[in-house]
């Protein structure tokens, strides 16, 4: 029904429990090969969506589907795509590590043996693997979160806050590792994440989530391209602020500071405009927005976590 | 290591999993789908092989008296008896006191036809017995309003069943010594005392005549004790002997058997 | 499914339950044997023999002087009254209900915790096997593989029925060894009585007949394992229902307790009878006990346990298989 570049289709997605409808429609489409993040303040919805999307919570209405198959209908093909890690890696601490894995890999059918190794291998857990898990650090918890997750080998791999827990070194490694598996595997991943530096580097392409709804889908070079700001020193600040008003909108201010949207053609009038009515301008500078700038002026001022 | 530890319990537990639902099958044919065959056989008291252990055996018959009810060391009469006997001779002395509570004369003649009693009395040297009191004092309805004619039909009926219970005895064990404690009158202390003493005296001389009919059954006469201060050795429901009054009933009747004990050793 | 049976017996194994649990009724069956041994001497002291036949004329007798003394309750009457009967028709039939060696012991400790210790024992394996899952997160992982929820959810019933065969086995087991060691060993073709039935007050001897008792102990332990396979499902559909594993223990051990003291005084509130923790004496029709409850049957327990059972059964299936997991 798509083309084979898209892995996952996600179709006017809605989760009513009770009489609130807490996701209102969601679709979207993910690449082969695309880290895609999820964005947006708790209750946002991200969770539940996510949730969904690996069949532990059934939509109300609407649509799943993994790389042609539908996630209602032919369960078990569908989630045969994906692997994920929902919240934290919670493991059996009891059992050692290459236990976890072999507990798991022994409810997909036609995982060979040397898969676990394999897996193992690539997320450097070879040295502890034979040890309790309950042993482990929540790094090395982690690492054994994702083999788990790419047990199967898995087409789209989902996972819910990585980065969660872990420290500077362990968030750069944990960021290499997803860009690596997306480049070289080809691997589509969803991640979602309360880091928006997170997003911002390790993603292509961002949803921004906000009550239920996504607001806005792009890559994340058009998310910070086209809105580039200008940052106006100016005095005194509210006559200039009356006067810009009258030509543009004013998205922020801050110490002494004015910043509007940048508009190439027209900035040089308005700062004539200023200056003819007595305001004195020190400084005019354009910047590019951080993906939080947006995501603020996005969601109307709701705050992230 | 490990894995084969799951492996063996596995397997375990498989196999006892069919062990149980093949008991469970077994109860269910058991329980509802049993056709009776011939019933099983009741024994007789010929295939009891009478394991005989050394000492003494003294078998006690009878009612809450032979109980021992009234005596709060529990001993009763049969206690106070053993004790006396145990200063006079080293060998060990095994009693069972077979009697209950409220029985009546009627009661024990049936109770001689187990197959158990009859056996324990069977291995018997001694065997002490009270009964008729309740005969006599729950038909008489406690002697308060009674009437003779109520009490001549309990006593003839008492008297038959007497006769069965020593015939029983005896056929069973023509040996042991019984001794028969006879009847006092628990209430000496009241008005009607001369009627009440009447009866009982009446009614203890009656089964002495039955006794007598039989070779070694001895009616001991407990009358005399309770004579006098009757309240001193009767215990708070003022119808059974305390502790004193068993005291009395028993150093009476151990007073006789060590003269007949030596008597059978003797032999 | 064998797999994923086999992964849940790795579970249980590995956190230690079984192991818990066995040492537990090594210590119970010590303690008990020890009991029992006291028991039997301090028998022996107060009746002077070692012959079974007059102890068990002793105990009729002590039974009778109960039964004329004022102030018994109706049941309790009614219960010494049928055990009397009992007692005097073995004693009749020349039968020893209580010949001392292993194999009595282990059917008097199975008649005894049939509807306490077991069910508990029971409870330790259930009451986490999903609840844990929910509590310690990992049901996520189970069920974003590609097996059916109800498959899952069947795996791990399997595996409950398959610890409590292994949790009886080691009862078995462990209770012939340590009681053999002080009564002996022997014992297992002795000859015991069933088929008794209670009319009334009246002991029904006509359906009464021999068995052997170690076929008289396999029918003693499948009612067991009837009994705890109930209530297990029962503590697998709290374990479905609840995250936290305290709440299903803390329910099911009201629920169990409060059988117990139902029992005892619940003969004039008749449909007490349909509650499933009266009913799990099932034993007790075996050897000829009063039920609690005029009119109850072994057929009537088992069916109002197997209804409970499917019930419950149902509902942790509907559950899982349809629940939202957060």
């Amino acid at each position: 029904m798509t083309n084979g570049n898209v892995t996952l289709v996600v179709k006017d997605l809605r989760k009513k429990i009770g009489k609130k409808e807490i996701i209102k429609g969601l679709s979207f489409e993910l690449k082969k090969g695309e880290v895609f993040g999820f964005l947006g303040p708790n209750g946002a919805g991200k969770t539940t969506t996510i949730r969904m999307l690996v069949g532990l919570i059934k939509p109300t209405s609407g649509q799943i589907s993994l790389c042609g198959y539908d996630l209602h209908r032919e369960f078990s093909k569908a989630i045969r795509q994906i692997g994920c890690i929902v919240e934290n890696p919670e493991l059996y601490p009891y059992l050692t590590g290459w236990e976890n894995l072999e507990h798991f890999a022994r409810m997909v059918p036609d995982i060979p043996e040397n898969r676990i190794s394999e897996v193992v291998e690539l997320v450097g857990l070879q040295n502890r693997i034979h040890d309790r898990v309950s042993t482990y650090s929540l790094g090395m918890r982690q690492r054994l979160g994702i083999a788990q997750a790419l047990l199967g080998k898995p087409k789209i791999l989902i996972l819910d806050e990585p980065t969660n827990g872990l420290d500077p070194v362990g968030i750069r490694e944990m960021r290499e590792f997803i860009r690596f598996l997306a480049e070289k595997e080809g691997l589509t991943v969803l991640v979602s994440s309360h880091l928006l530096s997170e997003i911002q580097l390790m993603c292509d392409r961002v949803a921004i989530m906000s009550k239920g709804k996504i607001i806005r889908i792009d890559t994340v070079e058009h998310l910070l391209a086209e809105q580039e700001r200008v940052i106006w020193k100016v005095e005194p600040i509210e006559k200039a602020k009356s006067l810009l008003e009258e030509e543009t909108v004013i998205i922020g201010e801050e110490d002494g500071t004015l910043v509007t949207y940048y508009e190439a053609d027209k900035l040089s009038s308005w700062n004539e405009r200023l200056v003819k009515a007595g305001v004195k301008v020190s400084e005019i500078r354009t910047k590019l927005p951080t993906l939080e700038d947006l995501f603020i002026e996005l969601t109307g001022g709701e705050t992230i976590d | 290591m490990k894995g084969n530890v799951v492996k063996i319990i596995t397997a375990l537990s498989i196999f006892s999993s069919g062990l149980w639902i093949a008991g469970l099958g077994l109860t269910i044919k058991d329980q509802f789908f049993y056709e009776s065959e011939a019933p099983i056989k009741e024994i007789s008291l010929k295939d009891v092989v009478a394991k005989q252990e050394d000492g003494i055996h003294i078998i006690a018959l009878g009612d809450s008296l032979t109980r021992g009810t009234g005596d709060e060391s529990g001993k009763g009469y049969v206690g106070y008896v053993v004790d006396e006997l145990q200063t006079k001779t080293k060998q060990s002395i095994h009693v069972k006191n077979l009697a209950i509570k409220g029985q009546r004369s009627a009661g024990l003649a049936s109770q001689l036809q187990q197959v158990e009693v009859q056996r324990q009395i069977k291995q018997a040297d001694i065997i002490l017995m009270t009964i008729g009191g309740n005969d006599l004092f729950q038909s008489g309805e406690a002697l308060s309003n009674f009437s003779l004619e109520r009490i001549n039909q309990a006593k003839a009926d008492y008297l038959q069943n007497l006769h069965t219970i020593f015939k029983t005895i005896r056929s069973l064990n023509p040996n042991a010594v019984v001794f028969y404690i006879s009847l006092y009158n628990p209430f000496n202390d009241l008005k009607d005392a001369k009627t009440t003493s009447a009866v009982v005296r009446e009614w203890n001389f009656d089964s002495a005549e039955v006794a007598s009919n039989y070779p070694s059954i001895i009616a001991v006469p407990t009358f005399d004790l309770f004579e006098l201060n009757v309240n001193d050795y009767l215990y708070s429901d003022k119808f059974h002997p305390n502790k004193e009054g068993y005291k009395l009933i028993g150093e009476r009747v151990a007073s006789l058997i060590t003269f007949t004990e030596e008597d059978e050793k003797n032999d | 499914m064998i797999n994923l049976v086999y992964n849940e017996m790795i579970k249980i194994v590995r956190k230690r339950r079984l192991l818990i649990i066995a040492a537990i009724i090594v210590v119970l069956v010590a303690l008990f044997t020890y009991a029992q041994m006291k028991r039997v001497q301090s028998l022996q002291e107060q009746l002077g023999t070692t012959d079974w036949r007059s102890q068990l004329q002793q105990q009729i007798i002590d039974t009778q002087n109960r039964l004329n003394s004022s102030g018994l309750s109706e049941e309790w009457r009614k219960f010494l009254q049928i055990r009397l009967q009992q007692q005097q028709y073995y004693l009749d039939h020349d039968i020893n209900p209580s010949a001392p060696g292993a194999p009595t012991f282990m059917r008097m400790f199975a008649e005894n915790s049939i509807d306490l210790f077991i069910p508990l024992m029971v409870m330790v394996i259930a009451a986490d096997l999903v609840s844990s899952e929910a509590s310690g997160g990992t049901i996520k992982l189970l069920l974003t593989r590609p097996v059916k929820r109800w498959k899952i959810l069947l795996s791990k019933y399997i595996a409950m029925i398959l610890s409590v065969s292994f949790i009886l086995l080691s009862l078995g087991v462990i209770s012939y060894f340590i009681s053999g060691v002080v009564f002996g060993f022997a014992g297992w073709t002795m000859p015991l009585l069933t088929g008794f039935s209670v009319q009334g007050e009246e002991l029904d001897t006509t359906n009464v007949h021999i068995l052997s008792q170690w076929k008289y102990l396999l029918m003693e332990f499948g009612l067991v394992w009837f009994v705890s396979i109930i209530v297990g499902t029962l503590t697998f559909m709290l374990s479905v229902l609840m995250k936290s594993t305290a709440a299903v223990m803390g329910i099911m051990l009201a629920a169990l307790i409060s059988g117990t003291i139902l029992s005892n005084m619940v003969s004039s509130w008749e449909s007490a009878k349909y509650l499933f923790m009266v009913n799990l004496r099932l034993t007790d029709y075996v050897s000829g006990m009063a039920p609690p409850i005029d009119g109850m049957t072994l057929g009537f327990s088992m069916t109002v346990l197997a209804v409970w059972g499917l019930v419950a059964l149902m509902i942790s299936f509907l559950v899982f298989t349809k629940r939202d997991v957060y």
